[in-house]
């Protein structure tokens, strides 16, 4: 699984995502995302991200059906007197909600591969020559990352023994302060370590190749296909755009859109599960 | 001929009116050289002079010269500086950039411009040299500490150095692990290298040194390995009062994190005036023992019962404790967190920190700030004291200062937990020793009669 070609396909599918507000071309690419990240890894290893997802699209339609008092199906209403939550709700606000939670998640389940799929260094080697010692840094620091929620768990610990307890903002300081300063000292640490194995020394070379493989090259070429086809879609009007106001309609679909959606789906056939 | 010469080297961190190493004369020979010394006496501020972090990395001014393999590391940036000297630091998981093995040991590699054929080789070779060739492919954050540490010995040798430089490896180890990274270093000699290496545990290396360096306040001499002698472990001190009721315990308690069982069915207790020691690998379950006990992690099953009073705990990782301005108010606060009329001053001079105690903390040595800690939850009289590996990187006098501590506490009627790789300590203070490991707790043979 190369980094760059990753990035392809997560570009298509963001820029797919975001440029229809069309819900089955927006399904599509959901389906396509979850079907890519069941591809490459067990459900256990994506179940955490799923579960964040469902919430953050289920707060979506949440807020919109409860501030979007628009549409002409009434499914029932509050007193208007009621601040901010007076007025009719409407099947149109729940469905224009539940087409930005299925937005956001796609958004997000295509961007996870870089996470869920690929290792740190796998992410940063795919940087361009020019900014590897900077991507070489921000691997570092992610390494960082489960550290600092370590230190606050011992800090909380240790300093409610020490007779701490969470009296308002302020005694919070108590916490967030020995957590950041131990933070720094494991940056400075790091960043010492780093130093005295030459980092920074002049041209760096890298272990691993960049070079694409077929398979890799199969799904840039995927991507390149899906982004072009929908945009022209888009540009010759087939993908239609899609509004639930001011009365709910079934969204017009259109074939050739459909199939350049069809292409996000190629991460099944070229990713190796790496559960 | 002389690998590393330090000639008339004074040294000061920035901010610092007094030198951290003074007048410097010092050439090292090829072999091993063991630097000794108590803790914050300079031993980590002089290994750092022969790749150059002092002064390149960590600023200050310097004067004197000092001259490895040829280069004059004053002149000399560090990063050209690791072509020549590797170096291994004392947390290993404060020395990881990636989090596979192999991509580890590479770094180095990378980062000085060797070419991507050769990488794969000099990667193998490394991991072969540091004994860990069959962690390659490993990812990082499943090996035990031993395994980290010998992977972080393998990324110092990926460059092929003349000079490898160990700060206190072996500090956060159990002994097993201890015991091979020593192992892999001492090899590494055998193979033509010069190693240098600092440690408080002379007994482990001084019998294949070439040359033993003593650094106390910033004063550096040498002396013969062949004469060195141990200094006696600490004396068991008497008890003044008899063991009271039950203090605490734990019925059929079951453990652990992430779906992983660490602790199963445990079964035990201590009294009021007892010191039980907890032995065991690295990973086998004496932190989470402790938390549980503290009252910090909830059982997955079972009860735990603790008695009335204060509970002192030291975290296996010190320094997480301190944020004050100086290690006077670290004291205090927990004496006014606990309502009790105790001086700071008193448990100050017990742990030989009153000379130090308007300092920062943060800006003491490693060892320094393990008594700084020890000084944070202990004064007063608690009730349970619980304490995790509470002899990190000090030195032997601070380890006698710390049993006295103990065994007063103990004989006031405190409830004592150690878990502790500490042989020395354990033979001083436990009067039951349990081992923890493979998620079970049993109890083991003494070494010494209570």
């Amino acid at each position: 699984m190369n980094a760059r070609a990753v990035a392809a396909w997560s570009a298509a599918c963001l820029f797919v995502v975001l440029s229809t507000t069309n819900p089955v071309y927006k399904l599509m690419v959901l389906a396509a995302a979850l079907s890519a990240l069941a591809a490459g890894a067990s459900l256990r290893r994506i179940r955490s991200l799923l579960v964040a997802v469902l919430l953050i699209s289920a707060f979506a339609i949440v807020l919109n059906f409860v501030s979007a008092h628009l549409g002409t199906t009434v499914l029932f209403e509050l007193p208007a007197q009621i601040p901010a939550l007076g007025g009719p709700y409407t099947l149109e606000a729940l469905v224009f909600g539940a087409i930005g939670g299925i937005t956001i998640s796609a958004a997000i389940l295509a961007a996870a591969p870089f996470s869920v799929l690929l290792a740190s260094h796998e992410v940063m080697d795919a940087v361009p020559a020019p900014l590897s010692r900077t991507g070489v840094a921000i691997a570092a620091s992610l390494n960082l990352v489960p550290g600092v929620a370590t230190s606050f768990v011992q800090v909380t610990e240790a300093q409610r023994l020490r007779g701490w307890r969470p009296r308002g903002p302020r005694s919070w300081m108590e916490v967030v302060v020995p957590v950041v300063l131990t933070s720094v000292e494991g940056s400075i640490q790091l960043a010492e370590s780093m130093e005295a194995r030459g980092f920074g020394s002049g041209a760096r070379t890298t272990m691993t190749s960049h070079a694409l493989q077929r398979r890799d090259w199969m799904l840039v070429a995927a991507s390149g296909l899906a982004l072009a086809g929908f945009a022209f879609s888009h540009a010759a009007g087939w993908a239609t755009d899609w509004f639930p106001y001011p009365t709910l309609t079934f969204p017009t679909v259109d074939l050739r859109p459909i199939a350049a959606c069809l292409l996000l789906f190629t991460p099944v056939l070229v990713w190796r599960s790496r559960r | 001929m002389a690998i590393a010469t330090l000639t008339d080297l004074t040294y000061w961190y920035p901010g610092r009116a007094h030198a951290a190493l003074k007048n410097v004369r010092l050439a090292i020979e090829g072999g091993l050289t063991v630097i000794a010394g108590p803790s914050g006496g300079g031993k980590s501020t002089l290994l750092r002079t022969f790749n150059g972090l002092v002064p390149h990395f960590h600023g200050g001014r310097i004067a004197g010269k000092a001259e490895v393999m040829g280069f004059d590391v004053i002149a000399t940036p560090t990063r050209d500086m690791a072509r020549h000297v590797g170096f291994v630091f004392q947390e290993p998981e404060l020395q990881t950039v990636y989090n596979v093995v192999d991509r580890e040991v590479a770094f180095g590699l990378e980062n000085t411009g060797v070419p991507r054929r050769e990488i794969a080789g000099r990667v193998e070779e490394a991991l072969q040299a540091a004994g860990v060739a069959d962690l390659a492919g490993r990812a990082v954050r499943t090996l035990s500490g031993g395994e980290r540490q010998r992977v972080a010995l393998a990324s110092a040798l990926a460059t092929r150095p003349r000079i490898v430089v160990l700060d206190e490896p072996t500090s956060q180890l159990d002994p097993g692990g201890a015991q091979m990274v020593l192992a892999a270093a001492t090899r590494l000699v055998d193979e033509g290298r010069s190693v240098i290496v600092s440690e408080h545990r002379l007994d482990r290396l001084l019998g294949h040194a070439a040359g033993l360096v003593l650094v106390d306040r910033g004063m550096v001499t040498t002396a013969d390995p062949r004469e060195w002698r141990p200094p006696p472990p600490p004396v068991r001190p008497a008890r003044s009062t008899p063991l009271g009721g039950e203090a605490w315990s734990l019925h059929s308690v079951s453990a652990g994190f992430d779906g992983q069982v660490v602790l199963d069915a445990v079964d035990i207790a201590g009294r009021s005036g007892e010191v039980v020691a907890l032995s065991g690998p690295n990973g086998g379950g004496k932190t989470t023992l402790l938390r549980l006990i503290a009252g910090s992690l909830a059982p997955l099953s079972g009860s735990v019962a603790r008695g009335p009073g204060r509970v002192a705990y030291l975290p296996q990782n010190p320094t997480v404790l301190l944020h004050l301005p100086t290690v006077r108010a670290e004291v205090s606060f927990t004496l006014e967190r606990s309502g009790e009329l105790d001086q700071p001053e008193r448990i100050l001079n017990e742990l030989g920190l009153l000379t130090m105690a308007d300092r920062y903390p943060r800006d003491l040595s490693c060892g320094e700030r393990q008594r700084t800690a020890l000084a944070a939850v202990l004064p007063g009289s608690p009730a349970l004291v619980l304490l995790d590996e509470p002899t990190r990187g000090i030195d032997s006098s601070a380890r006698g200062a710390l049993v006295a501590l103990v065994a007063r506490l103990r004989d006031r009627g405190a409830s004592i937990v150690l878990a502790t790789h500490d042989e020395d300590l354990r033979n001083a203070l436990a009067d039951r020793v349990l081992n923890v490991a493979n998620g079970r707790v049993a109890e083991m043979a003494l070494a010494v009669t209570p």
